[in-house]
C-alpha cells in the first residue's frame, strides 16, 4: 500500500490530477463576469489596445471633418456677401444711369430716350428683388431703400409725365429738386449696406483664418496626443507581452541548465502566466524524473561496488593462497605445480583489474569520482610510474626511457589519477611492442605539461585512432586479441584527463609505432565539470 | 616468547590465508571476527601488533581504529590498515583515523610480512 503510493508520486502522476483539481475548484467562484475584467486574455489586451488606436484615428478624422465643414460655411458665408456687395454696386450703378436717363429726357424730350427711362424703372425694381433676395437679414435698411426706392420712382414717373406734357421746365426743377437729393439718400443708404457686407467679410475672412488655425492646432494636438497615447499603450502591451516571454525565456534556460527548483514568476494572468505556469509544472516533473534518474544511477554505482567488492573478496583469497603456495609455506612445490600457481597469479591479477577498471568506469560514469587535489612533482610522478612498470618492460627486454626537464615547480592535481593514466599509456605501450623502445616525455608549457609514452609498436590505423578512446573499443586485429584486455584503459585515461581540464590526442601510423600524449594544467584549483 | 598479532578480519578464508603465514614465520595469531571484537580482544590480551580489515560488520575497521587510538593505555600498539582496491579517498581515510601503516589488497604476501617486521622488531 505504501509502496504504491510512493511509486505514483515517484512517476509524477499523482501531483497533477490534484493540482489542477485544486486550482478549478480556487478559481472557478472567481470566473464569472469578474473575472472577465481582472483576467483579460491576451487576445482581449491586443484588441482593446487596437481598438483604442483606431478611435484616435477615428476622431482625428472627425475633427477634421468637422473643421472642413467650417471652413466650407465661412467660404459660402464670404461667396454671399461678395453676391450681396454686387447687388448693391448694381443698384448705385443703376441708380446713377437712372440720373442719367434722366437728365437726357430732360435734354432731348422724345419717346426713344423716355422710354429709356421707363425701361430703367423696371430695372430698379429686378435690383430690388435680388437685393431683398440676397441680403434677407439687412431687414431695417433695405426697408428705408425700397421706400426711398419707391419715392425715387414716383419722382421718375412724375418727371417723365412732366415731360410728356411739355412743362420741362417743372421737370427739370423737380429733377433738381427731388430726384437729385432721393439719389444722394439712396447712395448714402446702399453705401452704408456696402460698408456693412464688406465690414462682414473682412470679419468673415478674418474668422477663417483664424478657424483655419484653430483647427490646424487641434488637429496637430489630436495627433500628438494619440502619438504619445499609442507610444503608452504599445509600451504597456509590450511590457505585458515581452517582459513575461523573456522571463519564460530565462527560465527554461535555468531549467535546460539543470536548475530545476526554481520558479517562474509571471504577473500575467492571461495566456503567459498559464504558459509559465505550465512550464513550471513540467519543471516540477522534470526534477522528479531527474530526481528519480539520479537515484536510479546512484542505485547502479552502488551495485557495482557492492559486486566488485563481493568479486574481489574471493579472488584475493584465490590469489592469496596461491601466492603462500608458491612462497613455499606449505612446502616446495615441485616445478610442475608452480607453473600451474603462476598461472593462476597472472590470470586472477588480470581478472582483478578488468574488475577495478568497470568499478573505475562506473564511478567515473556516475560522478562519483572527485578528484583529491594536491601539489605532487612531476618527476616524482615519472619515477613511481617508471618503478612499477620496468619489471614489465624488463620481461620483454624492451629499453625504457624517460625525458623529464629538471627542476620543475611543484604541481598541483590529483597525482595518484595522474600517475594511473600515465600507468595506463606506459603500460599499454609494453603490451603492445614485441622489440625496440618505450619512452615516457615531459614537455613543461606554459601553464601546462603535456605527458608522451612513445613505442615502437605495431601502432594504429588512423580509422581506428578516435574509436579506442571509447569504452570496450579495441582495434580489432591478432596482435590485440593476441595481447588480452577489456578495452578500458584509454576511456579511464580519457576521463581523467578530462577531469582535470586537459585532452589526450595520439599521432600513429600503422607499422610506425605510436605516440600517445595528454595535456594538463600546471596547477588545477578546481576539477572542470564533466562533458 | 612469541609475538602476537590480532588480526581483524571477517573472512575465514583471508584469516585461514594470514593464520598459515605468520605462522610460518612463528607468530602466534589471535582473532577478532568484526570492529567491537577488536576493541575487545584488544583490551582483553594487549597484542603486540593489530592487522585490521576496512570492511567489517557492526563497527568498520576505521572507527575501530579510531576507537582503538582514542585509549591511552592502547594506543602504543601498531595498527596496520588493509582496504580492497579503492577508488581514492580510503588511504587519507586510513591515515586520518590514526592507523600507523597502509596496505591496499590484493598485498603481497611477502610486502605484507616486510611491513609487519618493520614494527615487530
Ligand atoms: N601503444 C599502443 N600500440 C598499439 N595499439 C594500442 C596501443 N595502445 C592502445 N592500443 C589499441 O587501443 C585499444 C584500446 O586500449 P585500451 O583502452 O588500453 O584497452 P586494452 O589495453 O584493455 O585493450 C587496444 O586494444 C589496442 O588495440
Ligand atoms: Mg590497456
Amino acid at each position: 500500500m505504501n509502496l504504491e503510493a510512493d511509486s505514483t508520486s515517484f512517476l509524477g502522476l499523482r501531483p497533477l490530477p490534484a493540482r489542477s483539481r485544486g486550482s478549478g475548484d480556487g478559481a472557478s467562484t472567481k470566473n464569472g463576469f469578474l473575472g472577465f475584467e481582472l483576467r483579460p486574455s491576451l487576445r482581449t489586451k491586443l484588441l482593446m489596445a487596437f481598438l483604442a488606436i483606431e478611435m484616435l484615428l477615428v476622431s482625428v478624422g472627425v475633427i477634421g471633418l468637422l473643421s472642413l465643414r467650417e471652413a466650407d460655411q465661412r467660404a459660402n458665408q464670404v461667396v454671399g456677401l461678395q453676391q450681396k456687395i454686387e447687388a448693391y454696386r448694381q443698384m448705385q450703378h443703376n441708380t446713377l444711369r437712372q440720373l442719367y436717363g434722366v437728365s437726357t429726357a430732360l435734354a432731348f424730350p422724345n419717346e426713344t430716350t423716355l422710354a429709356v427711362v421707363l425701361r430703367q424703372i423696371n430695372q430698379f425694381g429686378y435690383d430690388l428683388d435680388r437685393v431683398s433676395f440676397v441680403a434677407k437679414d439687412e431687414v431695417a435698411l433695405l426697408n428705408q431703400v425700397r421706400e426711398e426706392y419707391a419715392r425715387f420712382i414716383a419722382v421718375v414717373s412724375h418727371i417723365v409725365d412732366l415731360i410728356r406734357g411739355g412743362r420741362a421746365a417743372e421737370a427739370k426743377q423737380s429733377e433738381f429738386a427731388e430726384l437729385g437729393p432721393l439719389a444722394d439718400k439712396l447712395e448714402r443708404l446702399t453705401n452704408q449696406l456696402v460698408n456693412r457686407a464688406e465690414a462682414d467679410m473682412v470679419a468673415g475672412i478674418d474668422a477663417s483664418r483664424q478657424t483655419y488655425v484653430k483647427s490646424q492646432i487641434l488637429v496637430a494636438a489630436v495627433a500628438l496626443v494619440s502619438f504619445v497615447l499609442t507610444l503608452v499603450l504599445g509600451h504597456a502591451i509590450s511590457r505585458s507581452v515581452i517582459d513575461p516571454v523573456r522571463i519564460i525565456h530565462d527560465g527554461l534556460n535555468r531549467i535546460a541548465a539543470g536548475d530545476f527548483a526554481q520558479r517562474i514568476e509571471v504577473p500575467n494572468r492571461d495566456e503567459l502566466g498559464e504558459l509559465a505556469a505550465h512550464v513550471n509544472s513540467t519543471c516540477d516533473e522534470l526534477q522528479q524524473l531527474y530526481r528519480s534518474l539520479e537515484e536510479a544511477s546512484r542505485h547502479k554505482s552502488q551495485f557495482l561496488a557492492n559486486m566488485s567488492h563481493e568479486l574481489r573478496t574471493p579472488l584475493n583469497a584465490v590469489l592469496g593462497f596461491s601466492e603462500l603456495l608458491l612462497d613455499g609455506i606449505y612446502g616446495d612445490p615441485p616445478e610442475k605445480m608452480r607453473s600451474a600457481l603462476e598461472r593462476i597469479q597472472r590470470n586472477g591479477r588480470h581478472l582483478l583489474g578488468l574488475i577495478n577498471d568497470v568499478l573505475d568506469l562506473s564511478k567515473i560514469e556516475a560522478g562519483q569520482l572527485r578528484l583529491s587535489l594536491a601539489d605532487y612533482s612531476v618527476e616524482e610522478l615519472v619515477n613511481v610510474v617508471h618503478t612499477s612498470v620496468e619489471p614489465l618492460a624488463a620481461d620483454k627486454n624492451l629499453s625504457l626511457r624517460i625525458a623529464v626537464p629538471a627542476g620543475l615547480p611543484p604541481a598541483r592535481g590529483d597525482e595518484r589519477r595522474l600517475a594511473q593514466a600515465l600507468f595506463n599509456l606506459v603500460g599499454n605501450a609494453i603490451k603492445f611492442t614485441d622489440r625496440g623502445e618505450v619512452r615516457i616525455e615531459v614537455e613543461a608549457g606554459v601553464d601546462s605539461y603535456v605527458f608522451s609514452v612513445q613505442d615502437t609498436g605495431p601502432g594504429i590505423d588512423e580509422a581506428d585512432q578516435a574509436r579506442i578512446f571509447q569504452e570496450f573499443q579495441q582495434v580489432d586485429n591478432s596482435i590485440t586479441k593476441a595481447k588480452g584486455g577489456a578495452g578500458l584503459g584509454l576511456a579511464i585515461v580519457k576521463r581523467i584527463v578530462e577531469m582535470h581540464g586537459g585532452q589526450i590526442w595520439i599521432e600513429s601510423r600503422l607499422g610506425h609505432g605510436a605516440r600517445f600524449s595528454f595535456l594538463v594544467p600546471a596547477r588545477l584549483e578546481q576539477q572542470a565539470t564533466q562533458t | 616468547m612469541s609475538k602476537r598479532v590480532l588480526v581483524v578480519e571477517d573472512q575465514e578464508d583471508n584469516r585461514q590465508i594470514l593464520r598459515d603465514l605468520l605462522a610460518s614465520v612463528g607468530y602466534e595469531m589471535i582473532e577478532a571476527h568484526d570492529g567491537e571484537g577488536a576493541l575487545a580482544v584488544a583490551r582483553a590480551q594487549s597484542p603486540d601488533l593489530i592487522l585490521m580489515d576496512i570492511q567489517l560488520p557492526i563497527l568498520d575497521g576505521y572507527e575501530a581504529t579510531r576507537r582503538i587510538k582514542a585509549q591511552s593505555d592502547l594506543r602504543h600498539i601498531p595498527i596496520i590498515v588493509v582496504t580492497s582496491y579503492a577508488l581514492g579517498g580510503d588511504e587519507e581515510k586510513a591515515r586520518a583515523a590514526g592507523c600507523d601503516a597502509y596496505v591496499a589488497k590484493p598485498y603481497s604476501a611477502r610486502k605484507l610480512l616486510e611491513t609487519i617486521n618493520r614494527y615487530l622488531t
